[in-house]
């Protein structure tokens, strides 16, 4: 890269200005290029399971529309590369990202032939190659911004609309993902409510049984050592194997407690599944609960104790609220991989985004494992990014140095 | 009045206190010292029952403190620690609220109470209160522990190396505030230190103990010139002892008649302070005033002198 750096001497006024390369957004700029001028912008199949031929992005969209966006483009690699105000690289992110977007969709409506509902067109390498180099400049941007929590949801929100307006709109409607979805809509938003239920469910009964396991464990030091072994080795069985571990113990309930059935739970489908994933919940539940409670310095625990709070009052006042931003985080990790993991169920019939993947996989139609991959990915992010707001607040009066 | 009886703690076959018995009087500043492990803190935790005695009693005003509730019982004495212990997440105005709070006081009754902690403290409250406890210096940091401490009016205080943390300045200043606030409020406190300079400087009586006994329990000019066992003697330093004793009488007690030339020295000063200035001054004698600036006699480096020696 170009870069030169620039060091200030003390005392010592500098009368040359030197252009400042930025590091990242060199790297940026090399990405759009690359994307640009050397990789397909969209995938073209005459139908949905043939191979494609990739079409670049002055074949996939009209001359003017091409050079349109190629200079928004080029605009937006010279900002990362000059800019140095964060918010002028946000701003050229998102301008980046609002050509690009929209554009795919524009092009899959130049591509098709008209009248041909077999025909797809995908995203391809250029496509991604300018989303990543494009939220990479985002993301850089919103780092260096160092947004508060609550301007970081609010940031969340503002991408998560704009997604939903551009799907709303129907400019994606010649997608290859929106036909897939066209053709699906129904089981789609049931598989996506599959997807919630296994994953914040288990989540949610893995902080009502974990927490108190938790609380306990801290307590008694004997209880502690083996509940975090058990844990720490039903962590390390593989997720497929955990499944099907779990369909003879569950096939005999059902077939055995007239009650389990009549809940709904048999040897196959949710129940396996909603078992392994709060099976594997428990330990960064548990685990964070008892590392949060033990950070809690001893001197604040003995002044609590001496000035007579009593042991909930110790718990509820002082011990859980000074861990909750350990215990929070603990609920991170859960969120996110159980986000990722319960694509995994739809191998026992358990429904849940995996369901479109392992069709797909199956089918050989790559866009429809990306019709079961991309709202997981997306789940996953912004589910992250809640997370960690709520870990930034929890923290709040206590840490407003750092 | 606190009366410890007979105070034992084992643990297993060790005694960490072994039968200690003590009496402070209301209103007064008793300092338990010894070598770390001698048992100090143990036995300060008794009395407000962290730690469970092994045998013996705590009776404060005549009431056995087992006869109480303990939780009960520490609302109602002020308990300070080294590093203080504030709530990282609370407030100062809610940390010193804290035993009020749970006391059920009602809102308007905690708000003035926290202002004048605050006022007592020399902290603004407009500035302090919404503060949090990371925010403070060292010394801030104390005070609020000390005023968190007395909030609900306690009428003991139990301070376990209070003023450890602080650099030697700031400690000083931090004593001097407690002996006046501790003066005003006629609190009577247990203060359990390993500074000797702190236990002459604060305390009416000091509990001198080792391994776990009492080895004795005195008036700090008591324990100079009739020191119970050697372990005594050695512990408040027998090079240090005529400038202690010193330290602990003031200019009144050996002020004499006449006049002298130089700026006058306080009746309130002590006489390890008349002394420094006599001998930086290169002088035999200085005028003595009263709290008033009036003359009331003078002051000599021979008079002086004779109050720093043993007496048979």
């Amino acid at each position: 890269m170009n870069t030169i750096l620039q060091t200030t001497v003390p005392g010592m006024h500098s009368s040359r200005s030197h252009i400042i390369l930025d590091r990242l957004g060199s790297v940026i700029a090399v990405l759009i290029s690359i994307a640009l001028f050397a990789a397909p912008f969209a995938t073209y199949r005459a139908n949905r399971i043939v191979a494609g031929e990739g079409r670049m992005l002055t074949e996939a969209l009209p001359t003017a529309g091409a050079l349109g966006v190629t200079a928004v483009i080029l605009c937006v690699a010279l900002c990362a590369v000059l800019a140095r105000a964060p918010v002028i690289r946000l701003a050229a992110a998102a301008a980046g990202l609002g050509a690009v977007f929209p554009a795919l969709g524009w092009s899959a409506g130049f591509l098709t032939p008209a009248g041909n509902t077999f025909a797809r067109v995908s995203p391809a390498l250029g496509f991604w190659l300018l989303t990543l180099a494009l939220a990479l400049l985002a993301a850089d941007a919103l780092t260096r911004l160092r947004l508060g929590p609550l301007a970081r949801l609010a940031a969340l929100a503002v991408a998560a609309g704009a997604i939903a307006g551009l799907l709303l709109s129907g400019a994606w409607n010649d997608l290859s993902l929106l036909k897939e979805y066209a053709n699906r809509a129904d089981s789609f938003w049931r598989e996506a409510r599959q997807h919630l239920w296994l994953a914040l469910g288990s989540m949610a009964a893995a902080c009502l049984v974990g927490l108190p396991l938790g609380i306990l464990a801290h307590r008694f030091r004997a209880l502690r050592a083996a509940v975090l072994q058990v844990l720490s080795i039903v962590q390390t069985v593989p997720s497929i194997a955990l499944f099907g571990i779990l369909i003879a113990p569950l096939g005999y309930l059902a077939a055995h407690v007239p009650l389990a059935a009549a809940l709904g739970i048999r040897g196959i489908g949710a129940a396996p599944a909603f078992i392994a994933l709060f099976l594997y919940s428990l330990l960064p539940v548990v685990g964070n609960t008892v590392t949060g409670l033990s950070q809690v310095p001893p001197a604040v625990t003995d002044a609590a104790r001496g000035m007579g709070l009593s042991r909930r009052q110790r718990l509820l006042e002082v011990e859980l609220p000074l861990a909750l931003p350990v215990i929070l985080a603990g609920v991170r990790i859960v969120l996110v991989q159980n986000l990722g993991l319960a694509t995994v169920a739809a191998l026992i019939g358990g429904g849940g985004f995996g369901t479109f993947v392992f069709q797909g996989i199956g089918q050989t139609a790559i866009d429809l494992v990306l019709l079961g991959a991309v709202p997981t990915v997306a789940l996953s992010f912004a589910a992250a990014v809640i997370l960690d707001a709520m870990i930034d607040l929890a923290k709040g009066p206590s840490h407003d140095r750092d | 009045m606190i009366e410890i009886e007979h105070l034992t703690k084992r643990y297993g076959a060790a005694a960490i206190v072994d039968d200690v018995s003590f009496r402070v009087e209301e209103g007064t500043v008793a300092a338990v010292v010894g070598t770390s492990g001698a048992g100090k803190s143990t036995l300060l935790r008794m009395i407000n029952r962290l730690v469970e005695p092994s045998a013996g009693r705590v009776l404060i005003d005549g009431q056995d403190t087992m006869a109480i509730p303990e939780d009960a019982l520490r609302h109602r004495i002020g308990y300070v620690i080294q590093g203080y212990g504030l709530f990282p997440h609370r407030t100062v105005a809610e940390n010193i609220a804290t035993v009020p709070r749970l006391l059920g006081w009602d809102r308007r009754q905690i708000a003035a109470r926290v202002e004048e902690l605050l006022d007592l403290f020399g902290l603004d409250p407009a500035e302090f209160a919404k503060k949090f406890p990371h925010q403070l210096s060292g010394g801030e940091q104390q005070r609020v522990g000390v005023a968190r401490a007395l909030a609900a009016r306690p009428a003991l205080l139990l301070m376990d190396e209070p003023f450890g943390a602080l650099d030697p300045v700031i400690r000083h200043k931090a004593q001097d505030e407690l002996l006046s606030i501790q003066r005003r409020l006629g609190t009577t406190v247990v203060l359990v230190t390993h500074d000797m300079n702190e236990a002459f400087h604060l305390a009416d009586r000091i509990a001198v103990m080792n391994q776990g006994r009492l080895l004795q329990y005195a008036a700090p000019a008591e324990l100079l010139t009739r020191p119970a066992e050697a372990f005594v003697e050695q512990l408040v330093g027998s090079a240090e002892r005529p400038f202690r004793l010193l330290s602990l009488m003031r200019v009144q007690e050996a002020v004499e008649p006449g006049t002298a030339e130089g700026e006058p020295l306080s009746v309130a000063d002590t006489l390890h302070d008349a002394l420094s200035r006599l001998i930086w001054l290169g002088r035999e004698v200085l005028p003595v005033a009263d709290a008033s600036g009036a003359p009331v006699g003078r002051i000599s480096v021979s008079r002086i002198l004779a109050h720093g020696r043993a007496r048979a």
